[in-house]
């Protein structure tokens, strides 16, 4: 009985081409647009969580111990000794990699006016094997240690109309609470994959940067990379403890106790989440619409296997059969479609460098988005099972009616 | 005699307020006395905010109302100098190979992070013509009798809208300001700690300044020497000289 209904089923969907292949990829671009967006979510908030790691707090992350209680105030003053620092460090396990670095406040002065940006002292030994400098820097080359040399994000050197070689004099606030200020000259063009900090970072030889900032042999802060494998929030407990028996306790801790940088890396996870939901719910909407709308506009057909004798029970499971084989075609086709796309463009990745232009977030301009195979089967079984389910209520709806009130239906 | 004893008796019927010295007066005498015509000075600013207490050192020389150059020779700031001209404001840094002008929004930076701003240094020594002034009442300071006055801008080019200050009867010496905004918002106090002379000239050794924008921060101005009328090099107050 059900081997007839099944092919009687197979029988309505190749009868009506049309109308089975209009359902079908209704269904398909359904399941295609959640794959996708799933995948560009995904994408966010990796690259979030890597941007976060690399340019903002690392793994770990030192500080000195009053930092986070003045942050509001610029305090340079506050500074980690990098040698109490690195002996820390070298006498604690599942460390891959880990950089000093100084970020402060500054203005560019140029004919008596001044630009916002923000400096970044860096060792730029050191960053090579913590960030691709490579990569970073698209023109010139990096400055040397003990040179008034800098590189400067390319949207801030258009916006302010600089190129290589030329010479940048900064003013900024020091460690003693003066002001200093220093001539750089660029030596090269950074593209930061973070739109924010293209737009205002310059970054310095960390030694140059201690003294315009008067914090000799010290730095703002260290990132630290930990290895594969080792949990982050027990490296930071072991060089919290290393700093502590020293006697140069630091302010230790891993990303996720960076209260506001993790914090936010959480709430926008939460926001995209809920942006997916509404998605979600929209692509689950196209997929029960076109099911009931292909069941309803049948209600003439319906009356008449009525009355050559099908009974309700039959007619809703051949629907539900119908149902199901549509969206296990049309879903596998845009689960597929969606997977090749979101391989193509997690290669190639998308450009959204003029669209982030003065956004103030911790997103690259470029967006790679990443495949999650759970999600992607989860895509497909709820696709099939929604539109099985969209096919319930108009076919028991339509095998409770009569067959001359059926055919009636125009 | 007769007529004698007539413009005595004229003088005697006299209101009091034909013998009173005017606001403006006043004012215009204090800055006169606050004003040299060239003077060599060494100096001292206590600054204190939320994270301490710091000294900055310096020397300045000025010559009249409008020119003065300060040079830090504290460790921190060593080598800076400010230089006022007539018109402008510049800083002078050993590791930057321009002059910085300051203008417009930065000048109310306060200088070397003090409460003391570079607008407080361009502002004129005239505020006589500059302001509306009104003598309100007699207060001691100090020990000293001082009047009250209130002055309001006429014009918009002063660094404070409204202002309150104290001056001394004797020696017109300011020593106390208050300084408003148009609205009547405390901006910045000053006041006189220490009055003492130096090379046979009385005025103020320790001057605390307070920016009320700034919460818990004050800077202690102190005068170590001052050499007044001395001879100065035209030199000191260039551009050119000033990054030698």
């Amino acid at each position: 009985m059900t081997l007839r209904i099944a092919r009687t089923a197979f029988k309505n969907i190749a009868r009506n081409k049309r109308r089975s292949i209009l359902s079908g990829a209704a269904i398909a671009v359904a399941a295609m647009s959640i794959v996708i967006l799933f995948a560009f979510i995904g994408g966010m908030s990796k690259d979030m969580e890597n941007n976060l790691r690399s340019y903002y707090t690392g793994d770990v992350n030192i500080r000195n111990v009053d930092y986070e209680e003045y942050e509001r105030f610029n305090p340079v003053h506050l500074t980690v000794n990098i040698d109490d620092a690195e002996s820390a460090i070298s006498n604690t396990e599942g460390i891959n990699a880990w950089v000093p670095r100084t970020t402060f406040g500054t203005s560019i002065y140029i004919d008596g006016t001044n630009h916002a940006a923000v400096g970044v002292g860096a060792d730029f030994e050191r960053e090579a094997g913590y960030i691709d400098l490579e990569e970073i820097v698209k023109a010139g080359r990096l400055p040397e240690a003990g040179k008034n040399e800098m590189i400067m994000g390319t949207v801030l050197a258009e916006n302010l109309h600089f190129s290589i070689g030329d010479k940048v004099t900064i003013m900024t606030m020091t460690a003693s609470r003066g002001t200093n200020a220093m001539t750089l000259e660029i030596t090269g063009l950074a593209a930061f994959p973070v739109a924010a900090l293209n737009s205002n970072n310059l970054w310095i030889p960390l030694d140059r940067v201690q003294h315009l900032l008067q914090t000799p042999e010290a730095a703002q802060q260290i990132m630290i990379e930990t290895a594969e494998g080792y949990n982050r929030s027990k490296v930071a407990e072991n060089i919290s403890a290393a700093l502590t028996a020293a006697g140069t306790p630091g302010d230790v801790n891993d990303m996720e106790n960076m209260s506001l940088m993790f914090g936010m890396l959480k709430l926008a996870d939460m926001i995209y989440n809920v942006i997916a939901a509404f998605f979600f719910i929209l692509g689950s909407t196209v997929i029960i619409n076109t099911t009931m709308m292909v069941i309803f506009e049948r209600m003439r057909e319906i009356g008449t296997l009525s009355a050559l004798g099908m009974h309700g029970k039959e007619l809703v499971r051949l629907f539900l059969l119908e149902g199901a084989f549509i969206s296990a075609v049309g879903a596998a086709a845009g689960v597929v479609l969606g997977i090749i796309i979101t391989l193509y463009l997690g290669r190639v990745g998308i450009d959204f460098t003029d669209a982030m232009q003065g956004v103030d977030m911790e997103i690259s301009a470029m967006m790679y988005p990443v495949l999650s195979i759970p999600k992607t089967i989860f895509v497909y079984f709820y696709s099939v099972i929604i539109a099985c389910l969209a096919t319930l209520v108009p076919s028991r709806k339509a095998s409770r009616i009569q067959p001359v009130e059926a055919l009636r239906y125009i | 005699m007769k007529n004698k004893l007539i413009i005595f008796a004229l003088i005697l019927l006299l209101p009091a307020s034909a013998f009173a010295i005017s606001g403006e007066e006043i004012v215009r005498k204090a800055d006169d006395k606050a004003t040299y015509d060239s003077a060599e000075m060494a100096g001292e600013m206590r600054i204190t905010d939320r994270f301490g207490t710091k000294t900055s050192t310096f020397n300045s020389w000025s010559r009249g109302e409008n020119e003065s150059l300060i040079e830090f020779t504290s460790l921190a700031e060593r080598g800076q100098k400010v230089l006022r001209t007539e018109n402008e404001i510049y800083l002078y840094y050993p590791d930057a190979e321009e002059l910085i002008r300051m203008q417009g929004s930065a000048l109310r930076q306060g200088m070397l992070g003090s409460d003391i701003s570079y607008e407080d240094m361009t502002g004129g020594k005239d505020r006589a013509s500059q302001y509306k002034i009104e003598v309100t009442g007699s207060e001691t300071i100090l020990g000293r009798d001082c009047w009250v006055l209130s002055l309001e801008a006429r014009t918009r080019s002063v660094p404070y809208p409204k202002e309150t200050v104290w001056i001394d009867k004797q020696d017109y010496i300011v020593m106390k300001g208050e300084y408003f905004t148009k609205s009547g918002r405390l901006l910045k106090e000053m006041e006189v700690l220490e009055l003492g002379e130096i090379d046979g000239i009385t005025l103020a050794l320790e001057t605390k300044i307070s920016d009320k924008m700034k919460r818990d921060s004050d800077t202690i101005l102190i005068v170590k020497d001052l050499k007044a009328n001395v001879a100065l090099d035209d030199a000191i107050f260039s551009l050119e000289e000033l990054s030698w």
